[in-house]
């Protein structure tokens, strides 16, 4: 386990950002989902020892998170959400800066920043300087930064914004090659969920401060819940009335389309028997490929 | 076969823990210090008492020769502790300690605040005491090129240009003033401008704080002793109470009628009350409740 953490809270005052938060989190890509405020960043701060959690306890990589923050940073890369550079140098000075603060040795801190920055696709600009950079070189030189170490996890916290859809496919085929072939741990913080689709296995999400699911993604995905799309003649409210109590999501999108999300227990059956109860016509039903959307906006409640 | 093709590759060595993990901050620091504009000449600029009062001991022990430049001014030429008293608390190098610092120190602190890139700090193996050190050290620097280094180095050469250990067996306690003096001037506006420089993430505002708090102390100084004739006043001005404790270091009268303490204690205060901040503002992650 790369990550495990047991009953984890923390509070902003009054405002609780994490309850009792479990989790146990396998090596490779994971993908941690959640709106804004569900306490992505704040967990990710304190598996970095940033903040001290108000209850819990929790390891990474086998370090406690509270007396061996030290040992976690060593081996640990971290890149931040948001825009971070120390202004009046190039990238070969700030990366090589970075993984000296880190413990490597000038001279290889040097050579291996030259390396990553090849890596990340930054070698013809490394030797401009960073307030120049663009927002997507700037994600880049994150990305570089964290890796240049070589730590054997990564915390991304939302890797790919600000990036062009170019910039994204690229970010993200990296992110995916040191996280499958290269044997590097990625935690994967994002509110974009393909990009999560595209390289985490296994997808952790939080509403709220809790764990809303976790799991393998094609588990969640197949197990948690069936996904249907109908059209039907006539609305009744009281068959979405109906569907609703035998615990049915439904969602109806904007060309009429409904979608029907249906614990995997129940079966599709009852649709069509509350729909002949209640004189509705269905007119279109099919069973819908289910995507992580889908997943996060059961669990979440949100579009 | 080019990285791109190659991948990524793992790194063979092995991450130490470095004996002065803040090493690599001071040397960065130093070197974009030097890389801003017109620094270089204010920096040499700075050096230029120590310049004069070299030549003034150079005169000094050729008086002969020089009487006819030095016909009123002899007594500035007498080379005794009050000598290095006048050039470690004079106006000009205080001055220029603050132009120095307005250039190395306000963006120290501030300009990791603008960018946030205290989390990038604080995401490797960095304790908060060791940021701090590798920051401070860059004025420390800065501060021991203008104090101490040239103190020593006059005093040296009083000895060479007089040719015996005279000057040194009458005062064998010079150089420990001298360096006890340097380090209070240093660890003071090292918290000084560490201090201000954490209060704005804008490094132009810093830098208006640092000139104008050292100057509007002097100033208010100067109102109230004014209005009310008392030399207790001289406690709010930092440069007041730096000559008041560097009379006592070289063991010389002190230029206010009140005791040197009170102004150690000003000095200490400022001094804990800047720890006490930057412990508060230095955090890897800003938390706005």
């Amino acid at each position: 386990m790369s990550v495990q953490v047991e009953d984890l809270s923390y509070s902003y005052g009054s405002l609780q950002a994490l309850k009792g938060v479990s989790l146990h989190l396998p090596p490779g890509a994971v993908g941690l989902l959640g709106p804004n405020g569900a306490g992505k960043s704040t967990l990710l701060r304190i598996l970095l020892g940033f903040l001290s959690p108000d209850k819990g306890e929790g390891k990474v990589l086998g370090y406690d998170i509270q007396n061996n923050q030290f040992m976690i940073r060593r081996f640990v890369g971290y890149m931040p959400e948001n825009d971070c550079i120390i202004p009046g140098m190039d990238a070969v000075t700030f990366t090589s800066f970075m993984a000296e603060l880190s413990g490597m040795p000038k001279q290889e801190a040097i050579k291996r920043a030259h390396e990553v920055l090849f890596y990340v696709g930054l070698e013809e600009s490394r030797y401009r300087n960073l307030e120049t950079y663009s927002g997507g070189m700037k994600q880049r030189l994150k990305l570089a930064q964290a890796l240049v170490h070589d730590p054997r996890l990564i915390f991304l916290d939302e890797p790919t914004s600000g990036l062009d859809p170019g910039g994204r496919k690229e970010i993200l085929k990296l992110i995916k090659e040191i996280s499958t072939e290269k044997n590097i741990q990625t935690l994967i913080s994002s509110h974009i969920l393909s990009d999560i689709e595209e390289v985490c296995s296994y997808v952790v999400i939080l509403n709220r401060g809790q764990l809303a699911a976790q799991g393998e993604m094609a588990n969640l995905k197949q197990l948690h819940y069936r996904l249907y799309e109908l059209k039907v003649k006539e609305s009744n409210p009281q068959f979405w009335q109906r569907l609703k109590e035998i615990d049915c999501r439904i969602e109806e999108t904007e060309e009429g389309l409904i979608k029907v999300y249906m614990s995997a227990g129940k079966s599709h059956q009852e649709i069509f028997k509350i729909a002949a109860e209640e004189g509705v016509q269905i007119r279109h039903f099919v069973k819908s490929q289910t995507r992580l959307e889908d997943l996060f906006a059961k669990v979440v409640g949100v579009d | 076969m080019s990285i791109k093709e190659r991948g990524y590759t793992h790194w063979d060595g092995k991450l130490k823990e470095s004996r002065f993990p803040w090493w690599p901050i001071s040397r960065l620091g130093i070197r974009l210090t030097f890389k801003k504009k017109f620094f270089k000449f204010f920096f040499f600029l700075s050096l230029s008492p120590a310049l004069a009062y070299l030549v003034g001991i150079y005169v000094s022990e050729r008086m002969e020769e020089f009487r006819f430049m030095v016909q009123e001014s002899v007594s500035f030429l007498q080379i005794n502790p009050n000598y290095f008293k006048s050039y470690l608390t004079g106006d000009f190098l205080y001055f220029m300690i603050i132009l120095i610092l307005v250039f190395a120190a306000s963006g120290l602190i501030s300009d990791d605040l603008r960018h946030n890139s205290l989390q990038l700090y604080f995401s490797r193996p960095l304790k908060k005491r060791d940021y701090f050190m590798g920051k401070s050290s860059v004025i420390v620097f800065f501060l021991f090129i203008l104090t101490m280094i040239p103190s020593l180095v006059l005093f040296l050469m009083k000895l060479i240009f007089s040719g015996s250990f005279k000057f040194f067996s009458t005062y064998p306690w010079l150089p420990l003033s001298i360096i006890g003096y340097s380090l209070l001037l240093t660890v003071f506006f090292s918290f000084y401008a560490l201090f201000l420089s954490s209060l704005s993430p804008n490094r132009r505002y810093v830098a208006v704080l640092i000139l104008g708090f050292y100057f509007f102390s002097d100033i208010l100084f100067g109102i109230f002793k004014g209005i009310f004739h008392s030399h207790y006043f001289s406690l709010l001005s930092i440069k007041s109470n730096l000559q008041q404790v560097g009379a006592l270091f070289f063991q010389q009268k002190t230029p206010y009628e009140i005791s040197w303490v009170f102004s150690l204690l000003v000095l200490l205060g400022v001094c804990v009350l800047s720890a006490l901040v930057l412990r508060k503002k230095v955090q890897g992650v800003r938390i706005i409740k």
